[in-house]
């Protein structure tokens, strides 16, 4: 094998701009479409155990359309085929936005994921022994009250570790934004590679942004799990 | 609207689909047999095997499949000094990822099965790798089943990121008849359709062997 | 004459296929406790659970208080008239006992937190278990968290109180306390309808014994008239059975 390595030039410009603005931008994009997609997931998922039949419909509709339709799918349905389904007007305002990759991205991988967290929390919620319920009621909670004050606290705690799992996954799954012109660290990493044939440096700066995120969040999750314990809860049972 | 754009270019399209099916069935075949190997090696009472195997299934889990794809475009000619059909290099980067994923649910099959049926089966005479083979496993395959035609799915809907380098599955055709014809928004939802039908069909499998 | 509290006019109950109620109508009085037994599959518990609505019935109704359970708009107002003690206790897990017991004075009846916690001590000292008040319901032995349950159905000062099953879940040492619990509520005039296996309880603190089976009502009678002199053959079986286990 013929390689010269040179790990140098991943701190000089402008390969080093390129590896920051991909971090921060893989960062910020994750963390944003991970509470978006925590609050529509959590939303999609209660609607599903509605008594309303309509309501469990349009929340199951919704699942298994942004799951079953693959991401990078999905991100050029927004990409390129949401602007020109709006009003001429709107596509207008549309196109002169600022950063319209990011909020692309955004859209994309928060609907996508929030399907995944409405299954995610649908099986806890159906994991709820049926006594819980009874019990609230029976003290004169309405169905909303129970759900706002016994069942969706108790479900998040023992779903704490699927949730930051979550995190992780699209983490991962930001990659797939380089095709719609987002600048995150696996394209800054192809980028640098297409101008300094230096691969095994760049993606090895990829890669490790996204081996450093696994551990760090690993880690941050047994602590969690270990300060919430409740006791008995997670752990015991 | 205009779908007769679809229908005019019906041929191409579904060759793509080809592709995308060809992908993923290598995929599953290649990476689910060695799949098999590693999660043996997970539970390996010797840590010169259960290190490795580990390491090797987080490593792989740590990153998103573009960028392990990435990897073995750059890899893989440096390697071997030649350059591969990028059918090929793809392959090898989606089996070397799937086996990862598919190593754990095997792993999880495996484990479901219980210490107490492998020491049933060495009580009789058996062999550790016959226990594994003839009792363990195909418990364990039919507990799996469920996690692993989801997994499926998953890889199906993964053969979309080889449009990144360009070959020629379902999505790329798809984009290339949009930029030809200027039908975007006819061509996407078509492909969207087709990967929902066929994934909903995939999941709707699992579901029914769960419950079996 | 003072009306029944509980009114329960043609009642009845299907699973698909299996009757749970079958036509049962039947008054409570209040200020009584009455217990019901029989043996299991008879319709005790899914009786009870009719009461306060937590389980649909098919035809009949329930009136509760004057008022039609049937017909309710917001059924949520009539149960917290009413409180309902489980045979697993279904403490929330995720809340310290104090919180338990305020959750529901709080959020159905408006009380703010000082009052309601203030409320929720006396309640806890009632059933003799002040000292666990910040604990978290897996810290406490069972019968500690029946008792907090107890204190839980009382907290929002019920005309009603059901108990389903309360002690079947307890160790034999803890039966006791959570017992004497329920016999100083009766004997403060609560209106209380028990399902219980406890025939001890049934004779010496229960004013009156509905003997169930099949989804009937089979006998009813004063309790002590029912165990010295029961009426039907079913009652009789099932009292022998019964008392051959004590």
């Amino acid at each position: 094998m013929n390689y010269e390595f040179d790990w140098s030039l991943l701190l000089q410009e402008p390969n080093w701009g390129w590896v920051i603005e991909g971090i921060s931008n893989t960062v910020q994009l994750s963390l944003m479409a991970w509470g978006l997609a925590l609050v529509i997931g959590i939303f999609i998922g209660t609607i599903r155990m509605a008594k309303s039949r309509v309501l469990r419909l349009v929340g199951t509709t919704y699942v298994e359309i942004f799951r079953n339709i693959p991401l990078l799918v999905q991100l050029f349905l927004w990409f390129f085929v949401f602007p020109l389904l709006l009003p001429d007007d709107f596509m207008r305002a549309w196109n002169r936005l600022d950063g319209v990759p990011f909020l692309t991205a955004l859209i994309g991988l928060s609907l996508f994921t929030a399907a995944r967290i409405a299954e995610q929390i649908r099986s806890g919620i159906s994991s709820i022994p049926k006594g819980q319920f009874l019990a609230a009621y029976s003290t004169g909670l309405t169905e909303v009250q129970t759900f706002r004050h016994v069942i969706i606290p108790y479900a998040f705690r023992v779903m704490i570790p699927a949730i930051a799992s979550e995190f992780l996954t699209i983490f991962k799954n930001s990659a797939l934004t380089l095709t719609i012109g987002v600048a995150e660290i696996t394209g800054a990493a192809k980028t640098i590679e297409a101008y300094t044939f230096r691969g095994i440096e760049a993606y090895s700066a990829a890669s490790l942004t996204y081996m450093l995120t696994t551990a760090s969040v690993v880690i941050f999750m047994g602590w969690l799990e270990h300060v919430l314990r409740i006791p008995g809860l997670i752990g015991k049972r | 609207m205009d779908f007769s754009v679809i229908s005019d270019n019906i041929e191409f399209l579904m060759l793509g689909l080809m592709r995308s099916f060809q992908l993923a069935v290598f995929t599953i075949v290649f990476s689910l047999t060695i799949a098999c190997f590693i999660a043996i090696g997970r539970v390996s009472s010797r840590r010169a095997i259960r290190y490795p195997s580990a390491i090797f299934v987080n490593l792989l889990r740590s990153n998103p499949l573009i960028l392990i794809v990435f990897w073995f475009f750059f890899l893989v000619p440096l390697i071997t000094g030649k350059t591969l059909p990028e059918f090929h290099t793809v392959l090898i980067a989606f089996v070397v990822f799937f086996a990862a994923y598919f190593a754990e649910i095997v792993r999880s099959g495996i484990q479901s099965v219980g210490a107490s049926q492998v020491k049933a089966a060495l009580s009789t005479g058996l062999t550790y790798s016959q226990s594994m083979r003839l009792i363990v496993l195909p418990q364990a395959f039919r507990n799996m089943l469920p996690a692993l035609v989801t997994e499926c799915v998953i890889v199906f809907q993964g053969t979309t990121i080889a449009y990144v380098i360009g070959m020629r599955e379902f999505l790329h055709s798809t984009s290339l008849v949009a930029e030809r014809t200027v039908r975007p928004v006819e061509l996407y939802l078509f492909a969207a359709l087709v990967y929902l039908v066929i994934c909903f069909a995939g999941t709707r499998l699992a579901l029914f062997l769960e419950k079996k | 004459m003072t009306l029944p509290l509980v009114q329960i006019n043609n009642l009845s109950l299907r699973y698909g296929n299996f009757v749970a109620l079958d036509d049962i109508s039947i008054d409570f009085m209040p200020g009584t406790c009455v217990v019901i037994c029989g043996p299991s599959g008879s319709g005790k518990s899914s009786l009870l659970r009719c009461v306060n609505r937590l389980e649909d019935f098919d035809t009949g109704d329930v009136i509760f208080d004057g008022q039609s359970l049937k017909a309710a708009q917001n059924v949520s107002k009539i149960r917290s008239n009413i409180g309902m003690v489980f045979q697993h206790f279904e403490l929330y897990p995720h809340l310290s006992v104090m919180n338990n017991i305020t959750l529901a004075p709080r959020y159905v009846n408006g009380v703010n937190r000082d009052e309601a916690e203030a409320k929720a001590k006396k309640l806890l000292e009632r059933v003799g278990i002040l000292d666990q008040a910040h604990k978290y319901p897996d810290e406490l032995s069972g019968g500690q968290q029946q008792r907090a349950a107890i204190a839980r159905a009382l907290a929002l000062e019920p005309k009603l109180m059901l108990f389903d099953e309360p002690t079947s879940a307890l160790d034999p040492e803890m039966i006791s306390e959570v017992l004497q619990v329920m016999r100083d509520l009766a004997r403060n005039g609560m209106t209380m309808l028990v399902v219980t296996h406890e025939m001890g309880f049934a004779r010496d603190v229960a004013d009156e014994v509905v003997f169930m089976d099949k989804g009937k009502v089979i006998e009813r009678n004063e309790s002590g008239s029912f165990f010295d002199n029961p009426q039907s053959d079913r009652a009789k079986e099932f009292i022998d059975r019964v008392l051959q286990k004590i």
